[in-house]
């Protein structure tokens, strides 16, 4: 067995990669390096766009849908609490809603993680969290035309009708811009086709790394204003709105994982080259 | 009679709401137009929302049905996974239950709070995380250069994913746009085909629908 043979069997044991890929995990979060973050000209154009006056309002009324589960909440969450901050910045009046059964508990540890964020706002009237509306897209259509006639109750039971947030924002055509953090794809086209093709309500995604390719073309068309693309991103935001976080947190830790997979393949990669190459050898 | 119950009363509802909506949603000539759908509209759209919700019960009747059925069959393995189920869907119609009894809606009553927080979220992350070992020890496999077009693959999946992380910063600042333009322009231009033709595939099956080509909805492969 040669040199490079050897190496092949030892990386090609499964229990060695994963070892070092927990170490590479969990070192950089117990001992952060604080590797540099770029902010990308992406991310900085949604921070842009919010901070326009002309474009969202100080004051003015967003819809965010928060459409993922536990499995998703480590790159949307922070997404969500960066953008949460810079809109209560701007006094905007934010209506929290969600189409997906986790909703209320993944909105609960939203409020759980940035209690600085809420601190100083009232319920119902900076602040409106609707629950879990059943009926996917046709929940969503149906709250573009009106709130409280979909909704009777919001998540705690106070009726709708007597929020004050929700009485003056009962419409598509009240909120300035609408954030959809999202772990499934569908919800972004949900929103796409009965928010902003009918109503042109201006719309945000924010997505997972990996369906984030698949929901491209909605913003390189403009029906969206821009998308924030999981940890990356999160961690950008972060910086941006001056908050340090899980995003920011994290990075340190993907970024070694990521690193170490590199490694690997390109190892893997010179191994199957020259593996390759000495068995045309023997052939001659 | 059976046949007209069964097959021409449903393809008829079928089409009259197919119709509503393509009228409900591409006909806004003006807002007085607007005004007048709506409230059809909304009341056709908050149907859906209703039905949605009760096919959930009807949906879970299902399950219980067919896992009372597994258990019977005495399998060992079979009987405690369908035992499970049938426990958390006893649990939750419990929760219906305290919910209907006492105002207080499913996601605010503690004990369920408690049972998500300690038992689905752990599990839910877990299996999540456990991604992460089965992509690397992929990825280490299948990005092996095999062919012109597989070296493309991995040196593109190279840029994207130091562009992805804060070493990528470390090495070469220059990273990120590139990162950016590959997410922009290759990867855009590959996904609106797709995104295109599935919108087309909607509307063919919207079409079939309207016409009662397509019936596989009421159960039936003909």
């Amino acid at each position: 067995m040669t040199a490079i043979e050897k190496i092949d069997k030892i990386l090609s044991t499964r229990q060695l990669l994963y070892t070092l890929l927990i170490i590479a995990i969990i070192l950089p979060l117990i001992y952060p390096v604080g590797l540099p973050i770029g902010i990308s000209s992406r991310t900085k154009a949604v921070y842009d766009y919010i901070q326009d006056d002309s474009k969202v309002p100080p004051g003015s009324h967003v819809l965010i849908e928060i459409y993922y589960e536990v499995a998703a909440r480590a790159e949307l969450e922070p997404q969500v609490i960066a953008l949460m901050k810079q809109l209560f910045e701007k006094n905007c009046k934010l209506v929290f809603l969600s189409t997906i059964t986790y909703g209320p508990l993944a909105f609960q540890f939203l409020q759980a993680s940035a209690p600085d964020v809420f601190e100083g706002k009232t319920y119902g009237e900076d602040y409106v969290f609707l629950g879990y509306i059943a009926g996917q897209e046709s929940a969503v259509a149906s709250l573009a035309k009106s709130i409280t006639g979909t909704v009777a109750t919001d998540n705690y039971g106070n009726p709708t009708s007597s929020l004050p947030l929700i009485v003056e924002a009962n419409d598509a055509s009240a909120y300035a811009l609408v954030i959809v953090a999202s772990s499934g794809t569908d919800t972004f086209g949900w929103y796409v086709r009965q928010w902003y093709t009918p109503y042109h309500t201006p719309l945000l995604f924010g997505a997972l790394s990996v369906i984030a390719p698949s929901i491209e073309p909605y913003v390189n068309a403009g029906q969206a204003v821009g998308m924030l693309t999981g940890q990356r991103s999160a961690a950008e935001y972060e910086l941006l709105v001056g908050r340090k976080g899980l995003g920011i947190a994290s990075m340190d830790a993907q970024s070694f994982a990521h690193g170490l997979i590199l490694v690997f393949i390109i190892v893997g990669n010179i191994v199957f080259a020259y593996t390759k190459l000495s068995k045309r050898g023997e052939k001659k | 009679m059976g046949a007209v119950v069964r097959r021409n009363i449903p393809q008829i509802i079928v089409t009259i709401i197919i119709l509503l909506m393509v009228i409900f949603y591409f006909f806004y000539i003006s807002s007085e137009v607007r005004t007048a759908f709506n409230t059809w509209d909304k009341a056709l759209t908050d149907w859906v929302v209703v039905i949605t919700a009760m096919a959930a019960i009807v949906g879970g009747v299902d399950i219980l049905r067919y896992h009372v059925n597994q258990s019977r069959k005495k399998e060992p393995k079979q009987v405690f996974f369908s035992g499970i189920v049938m426990i958390m869907e006893v649990i939750m119609v419990a929760f219906a239950v305290i919910a209907l009894s006492s105002g207080i809606s499913i996601p605010t009553q503690q004990n369920f709070q408690w049972l998500y927080t300690y038992i689905y979220a752990p599990s839910d992350a877990a299996m999540y995380s456990i991604l992460i070992f089965y992509i690397a020890s992929a990825s280490y496999r299948a990005f092996r250069v095999r062919n012109p077009p597989a070296l493309l693959l991995l040196v593109v999946a190279i840029l994207v994913m130091l562009g992805n992380t804060s070493l990528g910063e470390l090495l070469w600042s220059g990273l990120l746009p590139i990162r950016d333009w590959i997410m922009t322009v290759p990867n855009t231009a590959a996904f609106r085909p797709i995104t295109m033709g599935l919108g087309f595939g909607i509307i063919i099956l919207g079409l079939r629908l309207l016409l009662g080509k397509e019936t596989t909805w009421m159960g039936r492969r003909e």
